[in-house]
């Protein structure tokens, strides 16, 4: 699938493969300048669901992020100092957990910044208390309410980042890649009936409300909107709404893997001839691993996954040989891309500050705001504003300038889906599921 | 016509799950006077062996079965004789032992932890298939829990009705002294109760877990519900717990139908504050008489 991105496709890979070579070669040469091996740890502390119902994203978020430790100590840590991850479980719970985790890691274990990928909290738990010590925190919740907060007191927040675009690119950006679709002739949806699925929390209420307010637009009528409960034991009533009114287009935005595999499950029992679209949590091996079979055909989407380029098959490939055949480089790519930007940006910075040394730390927050890195999960840009990742390309046109809302569709359940969209990271094109009539 | 029998479908399987786990629930409640927190975890340990078991092994559905059952037992019975048989005699039992079992089922859920990581496996045991009534496709699992509920809840009916050993129970749950008295060994009684009530959590957290996935938190959600039921049935009352799974899981997935899956459980909910204002003693509980 081809979007109107004018760019060789070839060209920019290679082009984009030299920048990540020299990722690393940039820290190890700053290393070097800074002749000061053996000191202190840094510590890196990762407050992550690493229980409970996200678990599969939260042992992920771990092994992203030690795996980036290991690589940068491989190379003298940050100005000789090596990188000391802390992890600590937020058992997929609220508010209350992630500031209690996040408040120990920097007073017990003197955290210099607090990474993690996202945790199941309202979007903003991590920000007053990296606020108040005066540290950097990199998250990717994925929220809209991050980049209001950041913009709402900016001198307060200066330290807090999103390292992936808000959750409202999701709504607009799966109707943006089924018009594509449509026009390139690749899809006919069979009734122009959209029906929402979504869990009960404001990331998937958002992203199911951006759908359903835009959906009239790109010509869809919303003949569905579910919420469902935590956990999902049983899909009987949703899918028997589902089976009552068929619609074209089934989007799902509550988004816990094991859930939306439950749903492929019985759903396969009786499917119903519409395109079948689960938001992020199809992603994970975990999804592929209980859905099994019938997994097989399901369009994803994540505004931050591992591309099928040269740098994001590499990370893969490493990511699995280290960490088994059902790791998800997906997720793990999140935390991974977060501390190899955040130890550049520190040694840019003349390394980082411990809690409470502001100073320091706003010297790498603002090496952090400057800098482009391209990652395996492509680029991440920081907006200057709200402290949140560009996105492509819903808000930048030029891939080089925007983290990839890439659209995935899983032809083999034993790997992972198949890029679709967008261009130029595509490296397959959309087949009709096995349950749809052609 | 399909909806209804979709409703239907929907309710049975999820009462039939409710049910196995808020009659185990009611029966020690009836006999010990005892909330055990951690009856979810009971379900949690029951589900995990059979996963390791059948992942090694291979296991077939009744088999799995069994082993649930060994294993909740097993857990039920160490309960007993490792803490709840220290606290009976003490003074402040029943709120005691709701703290002591919600300790163990803390300490349970971390070694679950230890023991298997957070990922949500899936359960290895499981019938595959499916058949259709009307236009509505039933998995065969699906009739497999039933069939395995109405199985397992006939037979402690059987027990507690028609042998001496369910005379002992309900003579027990009765009067405890009055019992000892007539020369019922109690305490040999509590220890049968936590088996049998284990058991029962075994086999309730296998059939969870072959629709659901395995996490060790996946006993919450079910003890929940039982606890909810155990209150609108009448704390105790295991006829009546049986009976209110079954309704309220149909009630659950008829509001989930037509008017939101999200209204399901809160109507649960409601349901315990009228029941509680109305029948404080629950639907199926006797008012006690306490003359001066």
């Amino acid at each position: 699938m081809s979007q109107n991105v004018k760019t060789s496709r070839r060209g920019f890979l290679r082009g984009t493969g030299g920048v990540a070579a020299g990722s690393a070669a940039m820290l190890a040469g700053l290393n070097s300048a800074a002749q000061a091996q053996s000191g202190e740890p840094i510590v890196i502390g990762c407050p992550a669901p690493m229980t409970g119902a996200v678990a599969a994203d939260g042992l992920e978020f771990r092994n992203g992020l030690q795996m980036a430790a290991d690589e940068i100590n491989a190379v003298g840590g940050i100005l000789g100092h090596p990188v000391q991850p802390v992890f600590v479980d937020t058992e997929s719970r609220g508010d209350d957990i992630v500031i209690q985790a996040s408040q120990r890691l920097i007073d017990r274990d003197n955290a210099s910044a607090l990474i993690t990928g996202y945790n199941l909290e309202t979007g903003t738990a991590m920000h007053d208390v990296v606020a108040d010590a005066g540290i950097i925190g990199m998250h990717a919740m994925t929220v809209a309410v991050h980049d209001e907060l950041v913009m709402s007191d900016p001198d307060r927040y200066w330290g807090i980042f999103q390292y992936d675009p808000p959750e409202t690119m999701y709504g607009t950006g799966l109707l943006q890649f089924l018009k594509q679709l449509e026009d390139d002739g690749q899809f006919t949806p069979p009734n122009r009936k959209l029906a929402i699925v979504t869990g009960p929390g404001t990331y998937s209420v958002n992203i199911a409300n951006a759908l359903r307010d835009d959906a009239a637009d790109f010509g869809y009528e919303v003949s569905l909107y579910e919420t469902v409960v935590v956990p999902v034991t049983d899909w009987g009533p949703t899918l028997a709404k589902l089976r009552s009114d068929p619609p074209g287009v089934i989007a799902v935005t509550h988004f816990y893997a094991s859930d939306q595999a439950q749903l492929m499950n019985q759903f396969m029992n009786n499917p119903t001839n519409s395109l079948m679209y689960l938001q992020y949590g199809a992603s994970l091996g975990a999804f592929r691993d209980i859905a099994g079979d019938n997994s097989v055909g399901v369009l994803y989407s994540t505004v931050i996954g591992a591309l099928q380029d040269e740098i994001g098959t590499a990370f893969a490939d490493a990511y699995r040989e280290r960490f088994g055949a059902t790791a998800s480089p997906n997720s793990g790519g999140q935390t991974y891309t977060a501390m190899h930007a955040y130890a550049i940006a520190a040694a840019l910075a003349g390394g980082p500050g411990e809690p409470y040394e502001e100073d320091q730390n706003r010297l790498v927050a603002d090496r952090l705001k400057q800098l482009i890195y391209r990652s395996p999960v492509g680029t991440m840009r920081i907006k200057p504003d709200t402290q949140s990742a560009f996105a492509y390309p819903t808000e930048t046109n030029d891939p080089s300038l925007g983290m990839p809302h890439i659209f995935s569709q899983i032809k083999d359940k034993d790997r992972d889906g198949v890029l679709i969209a967008p261009a130029p990271y595509d490296v397959g094109s959309f087949e009709m599921p096995p349950w749809m009539e052609s | 016509m399909d909806i209804p029998i979709q409703i239907l479908v929907t309710g049975l399987t999820m009462g039939s799950m409710y049910a196995l786990a808020a009659v185990g629930l009611s029966l020690i409640f009836g006999t010990l006077g005892m909330f055990n927190m951690a009856h979810g975890m009971f379900m949690t340990v029951g589900a995990y062996v059979v996963f390791s078991l059948a992942s090694s092994l291979g296991l077939p559905m009744i088999g799995a079965v069994l082993v649930a059952m060994l294993t909740g037992a097993l857990v039920g019975i160490l309960t007993h004789l490792l803490i709840v048989r220290f606290m009976l005699t003490g003074t402040d039992f029943t709120t005691n032992v709701i703290v002591a079992t919600a300790g163990l089922a803390i300490l349970m859920e971390d070694v679950t932890l230890k023991m298997f990581g957070g990922y949500p496996y899936q359960q290895t045991v499981g019938v595959s298939g499916t058949f259709r009534i009307g236009g509505v496709v039933v998995s065969l699992q699906s009739l497999v829990i039933l069939v395995v509920a109405m199985v397992c809840i006939g037979a402690v009916a059987w027990l507690l009705l028609k042998t001496r050993f369910g005379r002992a129970i309900r003579a027990t749950a009765m009067n405890r002294d009055a019992a000892r008295l007539m020369g019922v060994r109690t305490n040999t009684v509590f220890l049968q109760v936590m088996a049998l009530a284990g058991a029962l959590a075994g086999v309730a957290g296998l059939m969870i877990s072959t629709v659901a996935t395995l996490s060790p938190q996946m006993g919450g959600d079910p003890l929940l519900k039982a606890f909810v039921i155990c209150v609108v049935a009448g704390l105790g009352n295991v006829w009546g717990a049986g009976v209110c799974a079954f309704g309220l899981a149909l009630l659950e997935a008829a509001i989930g139908f037509y008017f939101g899956v999200r209204f399901g459980f809160p109507a649960m909910l409601i349901l315990v504050i009228a029941v509680l204002i109305w029948r404080p003693q629950g639907l199926f509980g006797k008012e006690k008489v306490v003359r001066l």
